[in-house]
């Protein structure tokens, strides 16, 4: 008689996050005790009984985040050989995403080498949020679930930006067009892109502004602030050119190294970031980063992956509070 | 030589550079960096197309980042065209389960203390509240007076025995997946775990040079006597005992009763009265096993003590533990880098290993036999 449920089990990249999306679903996070030895390898010890149960471990790329890969990697494969129905790897945060193409000589595609190091430890499906490239979902050969933040996005700009209706969409830079024109399609709004123009070589580029700002609230929207240079020079360039507020809303806040001294002096009025990376600590130092609960849509993917139910639904608009 | 490049990895710059010299080469040029959110960053700034690559890398230090470092290395080397990509790893990580943590007398903790948690644990006592990195964390070598309220207990959930994850097969999978087409290691804790990989592993010995180093270094080696510090390295130490037709000692593990499994006695099997003794082990990290070893023969009139250990990790204050301990000198060899440890004891003695696996690497390229290397060069 197999009880086939669901085991959620974190690794100690993101537990809030965890607790977070097991008492959404109404479990507990299963036993596991993830520490480090004297000689710095990891150590698993998985507390429970997994045998022939659907297990999810929950680990983003952030942090320390070859001892979160390794940490990862070694929960999937215990799990695995005890004879876990179906391992689910949920990556909030998927790592070495930007090392995505062999753009120099001899560069690495890193995110390929993760894809192939998550099959190989023992995954048989992959759930993350806003992949830098959604391209990377080609990289695997299971099938991984590329949830997106957009809904979630477009709830908290409806109720938190007072006069929202007047307020108009931009990407800080050329690549993030598709994602940011997206959001501005489905709020009815306008759209403008920012653009990093070389003059020569060496000189130091200047960003242009494509598009029309005058007396408006601009929302900037990107996939990944990580030093956050771009968004302050981003948000320099929006107020010369006549906006009256920046907000920037971003889907996976790593803020490393002085990104937030960087925030604080720039012309943002908020940054908004969703939990697939922890920042807690960080809303001590800096009042302009708000959080967005990405929590509920990873519980409800678990749980319609768990039923055999689709997931589509979770690729739709929020609840419209009008 | 051609076609050949060797790159070193950040765990042992000094030891890629020994055996790059030693070939007479020079180092593949690479630049090895990490992002600021902590990624690894690999840029190798030479051409790999048709080349047979060694990449040098240790598993000591930070584990895991060197470890993503080498898959990396590998994964780029791969996708570059190179023509073969061996990863020469002279201590392996994860070879073997590391050891349990012990109280400030030797004895181990039959529960884990709360400062081994740098990690966190989803049960404890207390109910709701687990064990974070930032929680205030009490001293474990405090008396233990009331064990229930210094320890987070792992309980059993309905008879389920805990089990400890072997990360072993995985280590193989994962370095044969990055790309890897050959392995060169030295002494593995666990010599079947050849048998994990598919592809050639060549398992270096280190006993030729360890007795190289009891020839030339110990004083009346004739009638010394070979001491194994635990029932498990016993095949390893009557191998050199054989060869140097000498006698051999063994200290092993007894159980006083079934009652409680964690009161153990250590127990000499064999004569040590007024001799040399040498301790052989091919791992030494916590040094709790070594030290113990070195104390019970000292206890039983052994008149000195060597010690010689092939990976001489020593973490945490395994080398204040041995520069107190009753062992005379220690001799490691440079698999892992002993510079810090050669600085801060004076019992510490290193022998190379960049010349085995310069020839190692020399012959392999050369399509020649390497089992010379596992004789004895006199």
């Amino acid at each position: 008689m197999s009880s086939n449920s669901i085991k959620i089990f974190s690794g100690n990249s993101h537990i809030e996050l965890a607790r977070l999306v097991a008492k959404r679903i109404g479990n507990e996070l299963s036993r596991v005790t993830v520490l480090k030895y004297s000689n710095q390898e990891t150590s698993v010890n998985i507390g429970e009984s997994v045998r022939d149960e659907d297990v999810f471990v929950i680990q983003s790329g952030c942090g320390q985040i070859n001892d979160n890969i390794m940490e990862l990697l070694i929960m999937i494969n215990a799990c695995k050989t005890a004879s876990a129905r179906r391992v689910t790897a949920v990556i909030p945060c998927f790592p070495y995403a930007r090392q995505d193409k062999k753009d120099k000589s001899r560069a690495p595609i890193s995110a390929k080498l993760i894809a192939n190091i998550l099959t190989v430890a023992g995954a048989d499906h992959v759930i993350t949020i806003d992949l830098h490239a959604s391209q990377i979902q080609g990289f695997f050969n299971v099938p991984v679930d590329n949830l997106y933040c957009e809904p979630a996005m477009l709830s908290y700009i409806k109720i938190n930006i007072p006069d929202w209706k007047n307020s108009i969409i931009v990407s800080p830079d050329a690549g993030g067009a598709k994602r940011a024109t997206s959001i501005a399609d489905r709020l009815n709004l306008d759209f403008a892109l920012i653009h990093k123009e070389r003059k020569k070589a060496n000189e130091v580029s200047r960003m242009v502004l494509v598009g029309d700002v005058i007396g408006k609230i601009a929302i900037l929207v990107d996939d990944m602030a990580d030093t956050c240079g771009t968004l302050k020079m981003a948000a320099e360039t929006l107020i010369d050119n006549g906006a009256i507020k920046v907000y920037a809303i971003v889907a996976h806040g790593i803020l490393s190294g002085n990104a937030i001294d960087v925030i604080n002096d720039s012309y943002l009025e908020k940054l908004v970031v969703t939990n697939t990376v922890p920042h807690d600590d960080k809303k001590h130092i800096c009042s302009k980063l708000d959080t967005i609960d990405i929590s509920s849509t990873l519980a409800e993917a678990i749980r319609r992956n768990h039923n055999g139910e689709s997931v589509s639904l979770l690729f739709h608009d929020a609840d419209d509070p009008e | 030589m051609h076609n050949i490049v060797l790159f070193g990895g950040s765990s042992h710059p000094d030891l890629a550079e020994k055996i790059a010299s030693r070939l007479g080469l020079p180092l593949g040029r690479v630049t090895l960096s990490k992002f600021s959110n902590k990624e690894t960053n690999v840029e190798i700034r030479e051409s790999v197309r048709e080349q047979d690559v060694y990449i040098i890398q240790s598993g000591c230090g930070h584990v895991n980042d060197n470890f993503m470092e080498l898959l990396i290395m590998i994964s780029a080397c791969k996708i570059a065209s190179a023509a073969k990509v061996t990863a020469v790893i002279p201590c392996f990580p994860y070879a073997r389960q590391p050891d349990a943590p012990f109280k400030k007398d030797g004895t181990p903790l039959s529960r884990l203390p709360r400062s081994a948690f740098r990690g966190y644990s989803s049960d404890t006592p207390y109910g709701s509240a687990s064990v974070t990195p930032n929680l205030e964390i009490k001293d474990p070598l405090d008396k233990m007076e009331d064990a229930s309220s210094n320890y987070a207990v792992i309980r059993s959930v309905g008879g389920y025995k805990q089990w400890i994850a072997r990360s072993g097969t995985l280590i193989a999978n994962l370095l044969m997946c990055a790309g890897a087409d050959h392995i060169m290691t030295m002494d593995l804790h666990d010599p079947q775990f050849q048998g994990f990989f598919d592809i050639p592993v060549d398992n270096l010995f280190g006993q030729p040079l360890m007795i190289k180093c009891i020839k030339q270094t110990i004083p009346n080696w004739e009638d010394a006597v070979i001491v194994s510090p635990d029932a498990g390295g016993a095949k390893r130490a009557t191998a050199i005992a054989e060869r140097l037709r000498m006698e051999f000692a063994l200290i092993h593990k007894e159980r006083r009763s079934q009652n409680k499994p964690h009161k153990t006695d250590l127990i000499l099997v064999g004569d040590v009265k007024d001799k040399i003794c040498i301790l052989i082990d091919d791992i030494a990290d916590t040094s709790f096993t070594i030290t113990k070893a070195a104390k019970i023969l000292h206890e039983n009139g052994a008149q000195k003590i060597y010690a010689i250990i092939t990976h001489a990790i020593l973490s945490g204050d395994a080398i204040q533990r041995i520069q107190e301990s009753n062992i005379d000198q220690i001799f490691v060899s440079d698999s892992v880098p002993q510079n810090e440890h050669l600085a801060q004891c004076s019992k510490v003695c290193v022998f190379n290993v960049a010349p085995l696996f310069a020839e190692a690497i020399r012959r392999t390229h050369n399509g020649e036999s390497v089992s010379a290397l596992f004789e004895v060069m006199d």
